[in-house]
């Protein structure tokens, strides 16, 4: 259980989180989403103890992080954005010491390291110096050392970033196995990651809470803005007219005299009526779709007012891709 | 304190794998040597014979300080800064331990590592022994000296890594710090009034390895070298502490 109250970090003038606050609860996995810069680091970096908030309250399984430093952070797990891990160490031998940072000794710390060595794929690499690992094996080593002590609560920072696309597949479908067991909290701006892993979704930008639901919800309180295109196969002056005279259509954008995009009045779903105003007019149609708001839309129309493209480009092409599939 | 213990054989560890330790002790050693074979030759000299503290001029002679006054940024620079710089030291303060304990992990691998950089200058008295008796009191008390001037020195180098990211200004504030520390003794020689001048006097780290070689052990001066280390370490962990960072 994560409770997070009004937390605020300043930075001299700058405000890089501004008054948040969400829960996350036990055995959820809460994604938080946001693009780069948007504070999400700062938040994560106060919420495992390792930056003072300026004001408000972060408690981990009820204990607060800064009054009962110790004890607090052994129920936590942490892989922070930027995995760091002594160089000159062995992998074993570095798992070895963060099990006793964490208490473990013995035959229990010995069981643990062989456990996650085999969780993270990390088995074959287990005596090898980690100065002289790839960048996708740190991770997964990083991952481990945050596993290793079984915290209740677990804080992700973009525990995917540079990874290739196997080791990807591979450590979602371990942070899936591990949610089902902890609280999770993880921070991407990848939003497939999001779709596939999260019950639910926290949105920050420029330092404060814009959204927050399950993706469902999400997306359903968005769908009244759905899109539908359209195709005929011939040109049709007329037809602009006569499409945004539909009953629950709001405008209409042409593109030439054959495709067009209407977007639709909340809540309503003129596809019907588009496809009898084609049969009366005998027009010959090649689609009509409608597509739903993705993640994706909901995400870029929420970070995108004033600061605009800077937080439209934060979505990773590929990300954007997948994430704006047409549906129907 | 398993935690602590932890870190100490880690920092430990880390000692004996970096290149720079083992130029900070092939350097100790060749000073130190080129000093051992000074002192035997003025001894075997009929012209010194007798006029010079073999155990005075070993610990506390001009070679001394300064090999001192660069071990100790040496040794100490890396402690936090370099933690800071890669980033390990998000990981180390989000785990079960404390600052204070991060901070007394930290030093006392570094005193430790120092102390074993000493170990082998023993050998100097013994081979002395081979052909002369050795008085071992003034020997042992000079240890005890060199130990706890070493810890306030390597403490003043905790405090420096604390405050930096860089191991290049952490040596520089050192020795900033350091340089000062070691001349107050020097002033004494410059005020007449008699109070500034005890205090001074008390204050002169030279004076103390002067009385250690000669095997007196004053508690006056081990109270100052070790409150003078809790200080400086305390202060470490009140930076570390406040992340006065990014």
């Amino acid at each position: 259980m994560i409770e997070v109250q009004n937390l605020t970090r300043r930075y001299g003038d700058f405000t890089a989180v501004d008054s948040i606050s969400f829960a996350v609860d036990d055995g959820e996995i809460v994604g938080m989403l946001g693009p780069n810069g948007a504070g999400k680091t700062t938040a994560i970096r106060m919420i495992t103890g390792f930056l003072p908030p300026t004001s408000g309250r972060v408690r981990v399984s009820g204990r607060n992080l800064f009054e009962d430093p110790v004890e607090a952070r052994r129920d936590v797990g942490y892989l922070p954005e930027n995995v760091a891990l002594y160089p000159e160490m062995r992998v074993s031998e570095y798992l070895a010491y963060r099990a006793r940072l964490e208490g473990m000794t013995g035959a229990a710390a010995r069981t643990a390291i062989r456990e996650v060595l085999a969780d993270c794929l990390i088995e074959s690499v287990a005596r090898q110096v980690i100065g002289t690992l790839s960048k996708g094996y740190r991770q997964r080593v990083g991952l481990a050392a945050a596993i290793l002590h079984q915290p209740k609560v677990l804080v992700l920072d973009e525990p995917t970033v540079g990874l290739d696309p196997k080791q990807i597949i591979a450590i979602r479908e371990l942070i899936r196995t591990l949610g089902g067991r902890r609280t999770l909290l993880l921070s991407t701006h990848i939003l497939p990651e999001v779709e596939l892993l999260c019950d639910r979704v926290v949105i920050i930008d420029r330092g404060r809470v814009v959204a927050e639901g399950t993706p469902d919800s999400l997306r359903r309180s968005w769908q009244g803005e759905a899109v539908v295109t359209l195709e005929l196969k011939e040109g049709r002056a007329e037809a602009a007219e006569l499409l945004a005279a539909v009953a629950g259509v709001a405008a209409v954008e042409a593109h030439g005299d054959r495709e067009f995009e209407l977007r639709c009045r909340p809540g309503s779903d003129p596809r019907e009526e588009l496809f009898r105003l084609a049969v009366d007019r005998r027009w010959t149609l090649l689609e009509l779709a409608q597509r739903k708001a993705s993640l994706e839309d909901i995400f870029v129309r929420l970070t995108t007012d004033d600061a605009g493209a800077a937080a439209a480009g934060a979505v990773e092409p590929a990300a954007a891709g997948e994430a704006g599939e047409v549906e129907n | 304190m398993n935690a602590v213990w932890a870190t100490i054989t880690r920092e430990l560890r880390a000692y004996f794998l970096s290149p720079l330790a083992y130029i900070v002790a092939a350097l100790l050693l060749l000073v130190n040597g080129f000093v051992f074979w000074f002192i035997v030759s003025a001894l075997n000299n009929p012209q010194f014979g007798g006029q010079i503290a073999p155990l005075g001029f070993f610990f506390n002679g001009l070679f001394f300080w300064l090999v001192l006054l660069f071990v100790a940024p040496a040794l100490a620079m890396r402690l936090i800064s370099e933690e800071r710089r890669s980033g390990t030291i998000e990981m180390l303060l989000t785990a079960p331990i404390t600052e204070a304990q991060v901070v007394v992990s930290k030093f006392l691998s570094a005193w430790i590592f120092y102390a074993f950089l000493w170990l082998p200058t023993v050998t100097y008295a013994l081979i002395l022994e081979y052909y002369h008796e050795v008085d071992w009191g003034p020997v042992a008390a000079s240890y005890l000296g060199v130990l706890t001037v070493g810890a306030l020195f390597l403490s003043v180098g905790v405090l420096a890594t604390a405050l930096t990211r860089s191991q290049l200004v952490a040596a520089a504030i050192t020795f900033a710090l350091l340089i000062p520390l070691f001349s107050f003794g020097f002033l004494e020689g410059l005020v007449n009034a008699e109070l500034p001048k005890q205090v001074f006097s008390y204050l002169s780290l030279p004076q103390h390895m002067e009385d250690f070689s000669r095997g007196i052990v004053e508690t006056r001066h081990l109270a100052y070298h070790l409150s003078a280390t809790v200080f400086f370490l305390f202060l470490a962990s009140r930076a570390l502490a406040a992340r006065k960072w990014r």
